[in-house]
C-alpha cells in the first residue's frame, strides 16, 4: 500500500467511525444510558417533608423518593440503584435541561410554561389546599367554618396570593398569615387561629405526626398535578418511566405505592377494580 | 420554646450537623486559599503589570466584583457544563467562591502595594535587589500590615457566602439545618444555632487575624 492509500484509508475509517458514533449518539436513549450505567441519577430536594426530606439516620426519603424507587426498581429490579442529587426548587428545570439528572421528581406543579422547558410525566399525586382543625375544635368540619362567616381566623403561609386563596374557600374568614409552616401550626395550637390552611400533603404528614390532636376539615380546593420531568425529545425514556409510574398506580407495583402513600399521607388506596381497566372508566 | 426537646433534637441531628459544618469550614478554607493566593497575582497584575495585561486583569476583578455571588455560583455550576467541564457542585461552588474571593484580595493588595511609598522600591533597586527580591523582602512585608485587616473581612465574607452553595445542593450547615427543620418544624430555634455556629467560625478567624496582625506589627 502506498503512503497516499494508506493516509486516505485511515480518513476513510475515522470519517466511518464518526458518523457511526454520530448515528449511534442519535438513537441512543437516556434508557440505554441509564441501563448502562447502572444506577438511575435522581433530581430531589431534601428540605420539604413528607415529599423528599432526610430521617434521622441521614437518609433521604418521602412520597417523590418513592417515586425514584419505583423507576429504579423497573430499570434494575432494585429500588436502590439510585444516585441522589439534592437540588433546590429552582434547580430542577436547568438540572433535567443540562443533564444534570436522568430525572427530576421534587413536588413539581404541571403549568403550560413548565411544559414547553421539560416533558412531564405521567402525575403522581394531586395536591390541593386543605384546613386542618383542633381535634377538639367547636367548628365540626368545611361548612360550620363557612357558617361561620367572619368569626373563623385562618393561619396561612405568607404568600402574594394567600389573602385570596384562603377567601375562596371561605370568603369572609380573617387571614393570619405567617413565616414558616412551624408557625402556623402553633398559631392553630395556641388558638390564635381556628384553622390552618397549607398544602394538603403537608396537613396529612403533620396529621400522620401527630395521631389524634387535630383533624382534616374535608375540604379542598386550588388543585395542582404533580408530576417528575425529564429531557424534552426523548420518547423512548419518557415512556419508560411512564409505563413505570402507571404501573405502580395500577399494575403490579400498586403494593409499593400504596404503601408509600400510607407511610407519607396516612390514607390507605383501594387497589384498582380488577377487569376492565380503570384508565377506560 | 421547649429546651428539653430541642437538645434532644439537637443530639439526634449532631452528625448531620457536624457534616454540615465541615462542609463549611473546607468549603470556605478552600476557597480562601485559593482566592487568596490568586488575589496576590492580581494585585501584583494590577500594580506592576504591563499595561495590556493591567487591562486584562481590571477587566477581571471589576466584571468579577460587579457580579452577584450567587450569578457566579450558578454559572460555574451550568454555563462550564456547557462547554464541556462538568464539576461536581461541590468542585463549582468552590471554584466560583474563590474566583469572587481572588478579585476582592486583588483590589486589597493592590491597595496595600500602592500605599507603599515609591522610594522603598526606588531604595531596594538601588541596593541591586531584584523585583522577586524586592516583594519579599521589603514591599511584602509592609503591605501584610495593611492587608490583614480587610483580608480578615473578606474571609469572613467568604464563610457567609458558602450558604449560597446549598441552592446547587452542597449539603453546607444551611442546607443541613434546613433538612432538620422540615423534620421537626423547628425553625427558629434551628436557625439561631446555625447563626450562632457561622459566628463561631468567623470569631476564629478573626482571632487568627489578629494573632497575625500581632506577630507582624513592627515591635515599638
Amino acid at each position: 500500500m502506498t503512503n497516499r492509500l494508506r493516509v486516505a484509508a485511515a480518513v476513510a475509517a475515522f470519517a466511518m467511525l464518526s458518523s457511526l458514533t454520530a448515528f449511534a449518539q442519535e438513537t441512543k436513549s437516556k434508557l440505554d444510558e441509564v441501563l448502562a450505567r447502572g444506577h438511575l441519577v435522581l433530581g430531589t430536594g431534601s428540605t420539604n417533608a413528607p415529599w423528599h426530606f432526610k430521617s434521622v439516620d441521614d437518609k433521604l426519603q418521602g412520597f417523590d423518593v418513592d417515586m425514584g424507587h419505583i423507576i429504579a426498581k423497573a430499570l434494575f429490579n432494585d429500588p436502590e440503584k439510585i444516585e441522589f442529587v439534592n437540588q433546590s426548587s429552582d434547580a430542577r428545570i436547568p438540572n433535567i435541561t443540562t443533564d444534570k439528572v436522568d430525572i427530576t421528581c421534587q413536588f413539581m406543579t404541571v403549568t403550560g410554561e413548565r411544559a414547553q422547558q421539560i416533558a412531564f410525566t405521567i402525575p403522581y399525586y394531586r395536591e390541593g389546599v386543605g384546613l386542618m382543625l383542633k381535634a377538639d375544635s367547636k367548628y365540626a368540619d368545611y361548612a360550620a367554618l363557612k357558617a361561620a362567616g367572619s368569626a373563623v381566623t385562618i393561619s396561612v403561609l405568607q404568600n402574594v396570593y394567600a389573602e385570596s386563596m384562603v377567601h375562596a374557600a371561605l370568603p369572609e374568614a380573617k387571614v393570619d398569615q405567617y413565616e414558616s409552616v412551624d408557625l402556623i401550626y402553633q398559631a392553630l395550637e395556641s388558638g390564635r387561629a381556628d384553622a390552618a390552611a397549607t398544602d394538603q400533603s403537608s396537613l396529612a404528614w403533620y396529621m400522620t405526626q401527630n395521631q389524634g390532636r387535630y383533624k382534616d376539615a374535608g375540604y379542598g380546593w386550588n388543585p395542582q398535578t404533580y408530576a417528575c420531568g425529564v429531557k424534552r425529545g426523548d420518547q423512548d425514556w419518557l415512556n419508560f418511566v411512564n409505563t413505570a409510574l402507571h404501573e405502580a398506580m395500577t399494575g403490579v407495583e400498586f403494593d409499593f405505592y400504596a404503601k408509600s402513600f400510607k407511610t407519607w399521607f396516612g390514607k390507605d388506596l383501594t387497589p384498582p377494580q380488577i377487569g376492565f381497566p380503570v384508565e377506560y372508566k | 420554646m421547649d429546651i428539653a426537646h430541642f437538645l434532644d433534637i439537637l443530639w439526634l441531628a449532631r452528625i448531620p450537623i457536624l457534616k454540615g459544618l465541615g462542609f463549611t469550614i473546607s468549603i470556605s478554607l478552600l476557597a480562601i486559599c485559593f482566592g487568596t493566593l490568586l488575589g496576590i497575582f492580581v494585585g501584583l497584575a494590577l500594580t506592576y503589570g504591563v499595561r495590556p495585561l493591567r487591562w486584562i486583569v481590571r477587566g477581571y476583578t471589576d466584571f468579577i466584583r460587579g457580579t452577584p455571588v450567587l450569578v457566579l455560583v450558578l454559572a460555574s455550576y451550568y454555563v462550564l457544563s456547557t462547554i464541556g467541564l462538568d464539576l461536581s457542585p461541590f468542585q463549582a461552588g468552590v471554584l466560583a467562591l474563590a474566583v469572587f474571593c481572588s478579585s476582592h484580595v486583588g483590589e486589597i493588595v493592590r491597595g496595600a502595594l500602592q500605599a507603599i511609598p515609591k522610594g522603598q522600591t526606588e531604595a531596594a533597586k538601588a541596593i541591586g535587589l531584584t523585583f522577586p527580591q524586592t516583594f519579599a523582602y521589603v514591599l511584602g512585608p509592609q503591605a501584610l500590615r495593611q492587608v490583614l485587616p480587610a483580608w480578615v473581612n473578606t474571609a469572613a465574607e467568604m464563610v457567609k457566602a458558602s450558604t449560597l452553595l446549598s441552592i446547587i445542593g452542597v449539603a453546607e450547615l444551611l442546607l443541613r439545618t434546613q433538612e432538620i427543620i422540615s423534620r421537626s418544624f423547628l425553625s427558629l430555634e434551628f436557625y439561631f444555632f446555625a447563626g450562632f455556629l457561622y459566628f463561631i467560625i468567623n470569631y476564629a478567624i478573626e482571632r487568627f487575624g489578629r494573632y497575625v496582625e500581632r506577630k507582624t506589627a513592627i515591635p515599638s
